[in-house]
């Protein structure tokens, strides 16, 4: 927690609207100089008083975390990985055509399923549908991946796949709310938020938690909202699921209308009339934090589009990153962007993949469809895993990749499949997970989780403990009871975890 | 809000702990100060050894200490045992015995006991108790006598300034008349006073200009604008259904203008509760009336769904547990859903107390099919107008129809299928055709509003663990048995019950239902209730500050014909409502968090006042009142999967009649706090971010109002001075001063130097003047209300 803080002076120069001497400040609070207990007083909630929290010495983290949410907390216990990028394939990519292989099922190709199917479904399915695709076997670990993802292939000892998960919604609204939230008919925050609540954020000038392109349907912002936390915990959006990435914003970051020396007019006179108002009347803390708000905003509306700004990365990178090709451009410019969060010190970046149907929700055209989907993916996903490991970031983040639920290995149509909650893949890197490695197993035909199941409960429970966060321990209080992303569920899968 | 009340505690000098500590002290003790004792102090001072007679696992036992004294002094952390053991500067004394503690830890102990050593009560809570204040009967409450007889002017006030004087401490002094002109026109219709509504207050001064002023401001369609909007946070009110499948609620809004006219029209609220619970069952008088009480029973219908959920099952006891829990929230202040899946853990509400009451919402037909996408339900509501409408309609079609079979078989004639078959001819029947269907799909949907009506009535059985698969017993319908007061209802199996339960609820002797009502109001005026949590009374809840006082507005509210607008009045004109926001030093601290009501809060405006007193300020509000302006027809999708919003808000309409769509709320909503409209809310959040300070400084609306703002004073006044004034009273409500004026116009000429030397003088000078208006509309003295 030491190292963000990289301002020596114990006195600083609160904001730097008083460097304008173009009009008089008629507020002598302008120039003074504050002691940082005295600034921690006046400091209060959100943004407004992080860029003060990062000048904290270790002494005064204690007084930190109750003036302001988002000054970085300790984990409960020693943390494997500091942030998570949450890589979200919207639509559900089927798992027996992409790291789930079932000879069984090739075999079987026609036949009927030899068991029974699950009592609630989505549309009705007819019989098995094998694979289009082949699978082979990769790295030293030598585990499979099918042709549909030929560059992640190559990263395949840094995987840690988790071939068990199910969840209990099998249509998309429920299901991603489960995934996002651990709730599919109630609003709760998002485990963005959560992780927000729990570890706050290394970087006065960011919130959080971060999710670029996200998409409105299905949930829409209650996958990314802090619902009953603190509104200070909600992910910030860039952009949404209809507009490409690279005109993917923060909303109001900019302001194109006036020139910049006019804003820094307004802001001088605007602050100078909150210090008036203030001063009669008298000590508030909330008057006090939005005084600072919009200094901090002043500054976001510079380190944001910085952060946005590519211009920097070296030729290599971008196409590292696939950016060079209008294929994969769109989704690797947001891997791109999720690594420079990570530097930046935001907890929980989340990327979604999602055109403007359901990226990944193939009921028919399995083959033509999963072929376009997976060839946006594969390459920036494999560049982000390179990129990560070749800075040294994979140790400490954790990378995500899943969706709300995979399909059924039984035909929709004639060459599609249904959505199926019951089994389905997900895989995790870095962060301290075992890489090369896969826990659990589907069924011979990959429609049910069979061995050592994770519900999304307990994949909750999981990422939250790679974060050194107990999920028993970080409640909320709301209405009366304690609230816990993992409600009464939630089993750590220690096994992932070297 | 929370943490905003912790900073004023931090501020006081010597804060007093009168009170328990807050939710946020609890939170840092539970997250930061427990796990360190836990961990390096329990061991050997816990409830298994008590080395040197010492235990640090309560603040009793931290107080009382151990053979050497007590451990903490509250507040004084240097001249706290415990902080002098952790710090190791005495030889005997060095804790813990392995490592020593880590500055940062250390730190956090001394920051625990500067602010009073806050500890969760360590007495098990009360779980389930039949005899929690809540759940009996208000009673008749004997008036205080106080020592001060000049400042009360209703009983309400003798209640609050007792406790004052029990806790030697005195009421803040009457705010000023502008002061408090801005805070009443604000709060009852949520827009400012104009310059002339000022003027006018300030020139009477006669005794009653107050009076005058409130009875106007209740009067005003503006208030009903503003209260339903606050009743419509309790009623979840939403235009989307959310969820999974968020289309859209086109016929909501006649639920929504239906409560704005409850409150203007100062509906008493026993009627109120009946009509929303129960509308279509009650005679009506008129077919104006029979449509309103439809309406009403939107209340149970505008709920979240999740519309695509495959078990028809599931699906049908979650809509029915949105509508319990809302009911028990809204009306009860209870939250009764727990008792879905098991007995509620700490209130005495039993399973079998939820599935009696779902019975009643079983018997009742809230949903049209359950197949996905599921439909609600619709009453028609005919007119003569709408029966008009749609015969027109019908004759425009069917003449349509009767064209294109012309067309199609121009009768006997032996050119006949020639001319049918000619080029021409097909291109117009194809355009005719298209004009048709076109035509039908814009077809007018006859006038319909979202509601319940009676099903199939029975009685259900117990959901083990809430799984509809696995049942147990039938329970009668029947009301929850521990609130007790009101008259037990009968229900029979010829209605659902949903009347019995309404008019049960406004029994005058019902425990809840006045009391959670009157909190709400009080919540609303003061920024906090006499029971801090709205939503909750039971066990969990907080305790009421001023009980007595409670109880008696509480009876009050029934003996007054639960006439809201005769509540507002006993308020508004109270000495404690007109208190200034600045306390006595004493009482500052003493009171920090103002549980006594010792002052006036200040307080952000709301979303929907904030946008609002834009608009009216800057002169561009459209005063037109009710419709929908929803651009989707009715089930319409909202956006499903490219993830375009088309729903606009540019309208100039108050902000009440913006669409309110789920899962994605309207920016300016969202920033500031609007709740969320999938769950009952009395108490939203006020919170300070960011992002609210680049919405006002970069957001359109806030632009616009500015350049609007600043032309209204460039055409209405004619030199600079005049300008400064009308900019003033109009954005706060004063006269700027001297200094602010000398300021204000050396701005003005900085601001019209930074603009580039290429444009015209006019257009500089209006850049100049918006900027200034600019500042005043994103200032603390605009947003927030003394």
């Amino acid at each position: 927690m030491g190292q963000v803080c990289n301002l020596p002076e114990t006195h600083i120069l609160l904001g730097k609207l008083q460097t304008c001497p173009t009009t008089k400040m008629n507020d002598n609070d302008a120039n003074t100089l504050i002691s940082r207990r005295s600034l921690l007083q006046r400091s209060a909630v959100g943004f407004g008083s992080l860029a003060f929290a990062s000048m904290l010495a270790d002494e005064s983290l204690a007084q930190a975390s109750i003036d302001n949410p988002l000054a970085p907390k300790l984990p409960h216990f020693a943390a494997r990985a500091k942030r998570v990028i949450f890589l979200m394939m919207s639509g559900g990519p089927s798992q027996v055509d992409t790291f789930d292989p079932k000879p069984l099922l090739t075999r079987d190709d026609g036949k009927p399923l030899p068991f029974a199917k699950p009592r609630v479904q989505f549309n009705s399915t007819s019989n098995l549908l094998k694979s289009p695709w082949k699978f082979r076997q990769y790295g030293e670990s030598g585990l499979w991946v099918s042709d549909l993802f030929p560059r992640l292939a190559e990263r395949v000892d840094d995987l840690c796949m988790v071939h068990s998960v199910h969840g209990t919604n099998p249509a998309h609204g429920g299901a991603m709310m489960k995934l996002h939230t651990g709730s599919d008919n109630f609003i709760r925050p998002s485990i963005g938020s959560w992780v927000s609540y729990g570890l706050g954020t290394e970087n006065s000038n960011l919130p959080a938690f971060v999710t670029i392109c996200p998409t409105l349907a299905f949930g829409g912002i209650n996958n990314w909202s802090s619902s009953f936390l603190p509104a200070a915990h909600n992910g910030t959006a860039l952009g949404d699921a209809s507009v490409p990435s690279d005109q993917a914003r923060v909303k109001f970051i900019e302001n194109s209308k006036l020139p910049r020396e006019i804003q820094r007019l307004l802001l001088e006179r605007l602050d100078a009339m909150n210090r008036k108002h203030l001063a009669q009347a008298g000590s508030d803390a909330s008057l006090e934090a939005r005084i600072n708000s919009f200094e901090l905003a002043f500054r976001m509306q510079s380190s944001i589009p910085k952060l946005e700004d590519l211009s920097g990365e070296s030729a290599t990178t971008r196409k590292l990153y696939g950016m060079d090709d209008p294929v994969t451009a769109n989704f690797g410019r947001m891997c791109l962007l999720a690594r420079r969060f990570t530097e930046a010190g935001v907890r929980f970046i989340q990327v979604t993949h999602n055109d403007d149907k359901v990226q990944w929700d193939q009921h028919s055209n399995l083959k033509r469809d999963h072929e376009k989907n997976a060839r946006e993916v594969d390459l920036p996903i494999a560049g982000l895993l390179t990129d990560l490991k070749q800075r040294g970031l994979l140790d400490d983040t954790l990378v995500w990749w899943g969706s709300e639920f995979g399909r059924t290995p039984t035909a929709e149509t004639t060459d599609g499949r249904d959505h199926n909650p019951e089994g389905f893949t997900m895989w995790l890197a870095g962060g301290g997970t075992k890489g090369g490695f896969r826990y659990g197993s589907t069924d011979d035909y990959g429609y049910y989780a069979a061995e050592n199941k994770v519900h999304i409960h307990d994949l909750h429970a999981t990422l939250l403990h790679a974060l050194g966060l107990d999920h028993e321990r970080l409640t909320y209080r709301y209405a009366g009871r304690d609230f816990r992303l993992t409600d009464v569920e939630g089993n750590v899968v220690h096994e992932l975890f070297v | 809000m929370v943490i905003i009340l912790m900073c004023a505690v931090l501020a006081a000098e010597e804060p007093v702990r009168v009170q328990p500590p807050t939710p946020e002290q609890l939170r840092f003790f539970e997250t930061t100060v427990r796990p360190l004792l836990a961990e390096r102090c329990l061991k050997c001072h816990g409830d298994k050894k008590q080395w040197g007679g010492l235990r640090l696992d309560s603040r009793e036992a931290l107080l009382q200490g151990g053979e050497s004294g007590a451990a903490i002094v509250p507040g004084e952390p240097d001249k706290s045992l415990l902080i002098r053991a952790v710090r190791q500067v005495d030889d005997d004394l060095k804790m813990p015995k392995d490592n020593k503690l880590a500055e940062r830890q250390i730190a956090a102990l001394v920051r625990w006991i500067e602010i009073g050593a806050p500890f969760p009560e360590v007495t098990t809570p009360r779980t389930r108790d039949p005899n929690h204040w809540a759940f009996q009967p208000p009673v008749e409450q004997p008036v205080p006598t106080v020592d001060d007889p000049q400042w009360p002017q209703s009983a309400l006030d003798s209640f609050i300034l007792a406790k004052l004087e029990a806790a030697g401490l005195s009421p803040a002094t009457r705010a000023d008349k502008r002061t408090l002109i801005r805070r009443a026109t604000l709060d009852l219709i949520g827009l400012p006073p104009t310059p002339d509504e000022i003027d006018t207050f300030l020139a009477d001064t006669s005794p009653d200009a107050f009076a005058r002023i409130v009875d106007r401001l209740l009067a005003s369609p503006r208030y009903g604008e503003r209260w339903g909007r606050h009743w419509l946070d309790v009623a979840r009110y939403a235009d989307s259904n959310g969820f999974d499948e968020n289309i859209a609620h086109g016929n909501a809004w006649r639920y929504r203008d239906y409560v704005a006219a409850a409150f203007n029209r100062d509906k008493p609220f026993d009627q109120f509760v009946i009509e929303q619970l129960a509308g279509d069952l009650l005679p009506s008088q008129s077919e104006a009336q029979q449509h309103e009480q439809l309406i009403a029973t939107g209340f149970l219908s505008i709920g979240p769904k999740v519309l695509a959920e495959t078990d028809q099952a599931k699906m049908r006891m979650d809509i029915i547990d949105e509508q319990l829990a809302t009911t028990g929230r809204a009306f009860l202040g209870l939250t009764l859903g727990c008792a879905r899946c098991h007995d509620h853990k700490f209130d005495p509400i039993a399973t079998a107390d939820y599935y009696a009451l779902a019975g009643i919402f079983k018997s009742t037909l809230t949903m049209r099919k359950y197949i996905k996408v599921a439909e609600w339900h619709e009453h028609l509501l005919p007119s003569a107008a709408a029966t008009a409408m749609r015969a027109e309609f019908d004759a425009t079609v069917a003449a349509k129809k009767a064209a294109i079979a012309e067309l199609e078989s121009p009768g006997a004639g032996s050119n006949s299928a020639l001319l049918r078959d000619s080029e021409a001819t097909k291109a117009a029947l194809k355009k005719m055709r298209d004009e048709l269907a076109a035509l039908e799909k814009a077809g007018p949907d006859l006038p319909a509003a979202m509601g319940v009506t009676e099903d199939k009535v029975t009685d259900i059985a117990i959901h083990l663990r809430g799984d509809p698969l696995k049942l147990g017993d039938v329970v009668p319908r029947r009301t929850p048995p521990v609130l007790r007061g009101p008259r037990v209802p009968q229900f029979t199996d010829r209605e659902s019950g949903r009347r019995q339960l309404a008019e049960w609820l406004v029994d005058p002797q019902h425990p809840l239902t006045a009391r959670v009502f009157v909190n709400r109001v009080w919540r609303w005026h003061f920024g906090k209730g006499l029971v801090r949590t709205t939503d909750n009374f039971g066990l969990l809840g907080e305790t009421p500050s001023h009980p007595e006082l409670l109880d008696w507005l509480a009876r009050r509210f029934v003996a007054d014909g639960w006439s809201v607008k005769s509540l507002h009045r006993l308020i508004v004109m109270s000495s404690t409502y007109q208190q200034a926001s600045t306390p006595s030093a004493e009482t500052g601290s003493r009171d920090p968090e103002n549980r006594l009501f010792s002052r006036a809060e200040v307080r952000r405006l709301e979303a929907e006042a904030v946008r609002d007193s834009l608009l009216a300020t800057s002169g561009q509000l459209d005063e037109t009142m009710g419709g929908s302006l929803l651009k989707l027809k009715n089930r319409a999708y909202f956006f499903d999967h490219t993830s375009k919003d088309l729903t606009t808000y540019d309208s100039r309409r108050r902000s009440l009649y913006l669409p309110i769509v789920r899962n994605n709320v309207f920016d300016l909503f969202q920033l500031l706090d609007f709740p969320d409209p999938a769950v009952s809310t009395g108490d939203r959040a006020a919170t300070v971010v960011a992002s609210q300070a680049l919405l006002m400084l970069n957001s359109d609306i806030v632009m616009q109002a500015a350049t609007k703002f600043a032309e209204r004073l460039l055409a209405d006044s004619t030199d600079d001075d005049r300008r400064l004034s009308q900019l003033y009273v109009i954005a706060f409500g004063r006269e700027p001063t001297a200094d602010e004026r000398q300021t204000d116009r050396a701005f003005l000429a900085a601001a019209d130097q930074a603009q580039s030397t290429g444009t015209d003088a006019d257009s500089r000078r209006r850049q100049a003047w918006a900027t200034l208006c600019h500042a005043a509309l994103a200032a603390n003295e605009f947003i927030y209300v003394r």
